[in-house]
């Protein structure tokens, strides 16, 4: 009997023996026991498999854009380098950014801002970053419960955009009968305009590590996956050297990610980790009833887990009084037409003024930005002074997501901000699911006919493809795909004359 | 148990799921990617229905029946979501000269449901994204990726019946299609030309090569494979007096529950054939003659007591053709040990 899966040493066998090139995947199927079509299945499903040859990866994310990213392509392209034009590489803070033919970043921006040291701050990227792991102690001390209650009282919320409070996801996986548990952490950050994770793992690797060894005790588990982004060689090799001065009594196992910015998604990306397809499965189960290979799994991500030792160290109720509108401290990116783009870890519900005011001040005159990443779509000045949390991004129509914040100036025509946006939803949706697969390429084709001759007829059947799109869409890929586009619409009326 | 569908209470057994049960009291809820032998998926995004507590209206093919659960399969809500969702599969599918889409292979369900349960406002077409293998020179399975809905039963089918594994879903997003480990045609895979994948595709994506363009008959012919023993059951088409396609009757119903072997399925060229034997026939004087049934067994047996009379009866052989049901092996061996009187008896397939 053939396999279905080849489990986590697929990806892996695949990239080494040259990804989709043609050949591969009969021969990895000889070694794998997985059938030849499924292999070159999974293989053309990821970016960095299904090319093999590009030399050259140039981000055409939005701050990117803003930064001439497309001036970059097209002179590579004109000095005979094998470029290719790809969804955000998580450096809009030094854009416009590229890597190259080995996933290494060539950056043609700046560097990225950080606030200073800050021993007030739970996760202080500034700070000094050791191997004591003290909190990791107390929590043995106070046992496991107390952990979970303090968790609780800090109203600590998933930092991977759902926002959903992480202590019913600890209770959830602890309480399962099934002792053989997984924790997995969620270091895939592809949500464009997002680049927090990345700081977390290259300046502070042992507070998210000390997390995770937290959560992985305090739910069971033995056995701990880091899903990272294969793009992000640099944390790797900060997480692995800090994991080899902690030794923490857990096992630690990395994945990389190569290339698909649906598998974010935490169901996709346990079909990943099992060497399929990254396609998101249908909920229920959850993962924290049937997650990796089935077991009770928690899956976090990375700023969530780094905000564990604070909470276990200083309490709930400390890191809950951080937030001004809900609990807590969190981490803004913001790029785009801005001074010092970078990281901000600032309570909860600052203002977008606020914010830009930490980051240097605007570039031009501002004229809309996205507070959550492309999925949560544009928003125009007038909100400068809504908070930036969860529930009041909401309820105007928007959401916190990431809170990968990017701002755009009056420089910019909103309708070819959004088709960016309608780009990288075409490109990154995984196509399981009809009315994402075909609503993704319907906004894309709409927005561009209407660049095309700026008529607005071929804008008429945005709204009815999009409710479709939030009706029947497996995913939230698909929920919020057409928001760059929708919200473009809705507050620039005057870019679609 | 019992769960209530559209206000009525209906029973209904464990692990049994929303759709069979509302199948079962004649709810009519369409599906493009359901296929009875095969594991639900819930992707095609047809069979959504309200489920009461749930924000999100739910797959019914997945969705398990629970005690006292409200379920509405019949709502402004569910008309519009399939209306609209109708009107985005149109627009990523050939179409006909009426904008509907395109009837092919044994029919195309797409096409029956936008008749039946209409479309919300139409949309542009898209251009084709799904590659074909149009080097692919397989006699028998031809793939049209303009009629795909990638609802993927062809690719569940082949892993989860056949075990096969010759077709994947390959490539991402808007570019996935039906392919093949590098996209080599189905002679150079591990496909057995089976036709199975044919048989589950709802929208004809998938259709015989030869025949290619013709319908389906209205009434086929139902009769018994001749390839061997097994007895499948296969519904000839004919149309003006030619046979066209032979297909399986539907799953659950025959004792090859849907399935076909390549030669049961594509092997009938052989009806028409100009070399057919058509009748009895016997060498007399080196030439073969047509006769009657009576005269060829007279002649036989005389030949056979002959050779038993001058040689002895191990001087017999008889081997019967792997065609043969077991109850004519089992006469063909009688023939054999109490007619002829050898031990001299073979079946072709037992090697
Ligand atoms: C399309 C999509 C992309 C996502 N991408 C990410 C991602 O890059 N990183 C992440 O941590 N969560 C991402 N998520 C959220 C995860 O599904 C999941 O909610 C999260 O990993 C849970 O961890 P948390 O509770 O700590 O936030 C994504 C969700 C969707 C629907
Ligand atoms: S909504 Fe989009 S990304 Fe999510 S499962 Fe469906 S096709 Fe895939």
């Amino acid at each position: 009997m053939k396999k279905k899966s080849g489990g986590t040493e697929v990806m892996h066998a695949l990239e080494e023996a040259g990804g989709a090139r043609s050949g591969v995947a009969r021969a990895v199927s000889g070694q794998t026991g997985v059938p030849e079509a499924t292999l070159y299945g999974v293989s053309t499903f990821y970016t960095l498999l299904a090319k093999p040859d590009v030399e050259l990866r140039i981000c055409q994310g939005t701050s990117c854009a803003l930064a001439g990213a497309f001036e970059h392509i097209a002179e590579a392209r004109a000095n005979g380098v094998k470029v290719e034009a790809v969804s955000c590489l998580g450096q809009c803070d030094r854009a416009p950014a590229a890597l190259d033919a080995r996933l290494e970043p060539v950056i043609w921006g700046g560097e990225g801002h950080v606030l200073p040291a800050d021993p007030e701050l739970p996760i202080d990227l500034g700070g000094a970053d050791t191997a004591e792991w003290s909190a990791l102690e107390k929590a043995k001390r106070i046992g496991a419960e107390a952990v979970i209650d303090e968790i609780r009282a800090a109203g600590l919320q998933g930092r991977g955009g759902a926002g959903f409070p992480a202590h019913i996801k600890w209770s959830g996986v602890r309480s399962q009968a099934e002792t053989e548990r997984y924790v997995v952490v969620n270091a895939d950050e592809g949500e464009p305009g997002t680049f927090k994770d990345r700081e977390v793992m290259l300046r502070r690797p042992h507070r998210m590590l000390e997390g995770l060894a937290i959560a992985a005790w305090a739910v069971g588990a033995k056995v701990a996956w880091i899903y990272i982004r294969g793009e992000f060689q640099a944390c790797r090799r900060a997480l692995e050297r800090a994991l080899a001065e902690a030794k923490p009594d857990l096992e630690v196992r990395f994945y990389d990610g190569h290339g698909a910015y649906i598998c974010g998604e935490e169901t996709a990306l346990l079909e990943s980790l099992e060497g399929k397809r990254g396609m998101p499965r249908l909920k229920p189960p959850f993962p924290t009833e049937a997650g990796l290979f089935g077991k009770p799994t928690l899956i976090h991500n990375v700023e969530t887990l780094a905000c564990v030792p604070a909470i276990v160290e200083r309490g709930g109720d400390w890191f809950r009084g951080l937030g001004r509108t809900e609990a807590g401290s969190k981490l803004y990116c913001i790029s785009g037409h801005v001074e010092k783009p970078g990281v901000y870890e600032l309570p909860i519900g600052v203002t977008l003024e606020e914010l830009v005011q930490h980051a240097g001040g605007y570039v031009g005159t501002p004229k809309a930005f996205s507070p959550g990443g492309a999925s949560s779509g544009f928003l125009p000045m007038a909100f400068r002074d809504t908070p930036l949390d969860f529930k009041s991004l909401q309820a105007a129509g928007s959401m916190l997501g990431s809170a990968g914040v990017v701002v755009l100036n009056d420089s910019v025509d909103m309708a070819e901000a959004a088709r960016w946006g309608q780009v990288f939803f075409e490109d990154e949706t995984c196509g399981q699911c009809a009315p994402c697969r075909i609503g993704c390429s319907l906004q894309r084709q709409s927005i561009d006919r209407y660049l095309a001759d700026r008529d607005a007829e071929h804008l008429a059947h945005v709204g009815v493809v999009h409710g479709e799109m939030d009706e029947g869409s497996i995913c939230g890929l698909g929920m919020t795909a057409s928001l760059p586009l929708l919200s473009a619409m809705k507050h620039f009326p005057g870019d679609f004359v | 148990m019992k769960v209530i569908i559209d206000g009525e209470a209906v029973d209904f057994e464990l692990g049994e799921t929303v759709l069979e049960v509302a199948q079962r009291v004649g709810r009519s809820i369409p599906t493009l990617c359901h296929e009875k032998r095969l594991d639900p998926v819930g992707a095609c995004r047809m069979c959504l229905v309200e489920v009461q507590g749930q924000r999100r209206l739910q797959p019914s093919c997945t969705w398990k029946a629970t005690e006292g659960a409200v379920i509405t399969t019949q709502s402004q809500r569910i008309d519009t979501h399939r209306q609209v969702l109708l009107s985005m599969y149109v627009a990523d599918h050939a179409v006909d000269d009426q904008g509907l889409p395109k009837q092919r292979g044994v029919g195309n369900q797409l096409r029956d449901q936008v008749l039946e349960y209409g479309t919300g406002p139409q949309l542009p077409q898209l251009p084709l994204r799904r590659a074909v293998r149009e080097h692919d020179a397989n006699p028998y399975i031809h793939f049209d990726a303009e009629a795909c809905v990638l609802c993927a039963a062809c690719v569940r089918y082949c892993d989860e019946v056949e075990a096969v594994n010759a077709i994947a879903l390959v490539e991402r997003g808007g570019r996935t299609t039906i392919g093949t480990a590098d996209q080599q045609g189905l002679l150079d895979s591990s496909c057995e030309l089976c036709g199975g994948c044919i048989a589950v595709c709802p929208t004809g994506a998938m259709t015989e090569r030869p025949s290619l363009g013709i319908p389906p008959a209205p009434e086929p012919i139902r009769s018994t494979c001749n390839f061997c023993g097994v007895g499948c059951q296969v519904d000839l088409h004919v149309t003006d007096g030619r046979l066209t396609r032979v297909t399986s009757p539907p799953p659950g119903t025959t004792v090859n529950d849907g399935n076909l072997c390549v030669k049961g399925r594509f092997a009938s060229e052989f009806v028409h054939h100009p070399d057919r034997l058509q009748t009895p026939m016997v060498r007399r004087n080196g030439v073969l003659e047509p006769t009657t049934w009576e005269d060829a067994l007279q002649t036989a047996a005389k030949g056979l007591l002959g050779v038993k009379r001058r040689h002895g009866a191990d001087a017999l052989g008889f081997v019967s053709s792997s065609r043969c049901t077991g109850e004519e092996n089992y006469l063909m061996q009688k023939l054999a040990r109490a007619a002829f009187g050898t031990n001299n008896c073979h079946q072709c397939a037992a090697t």
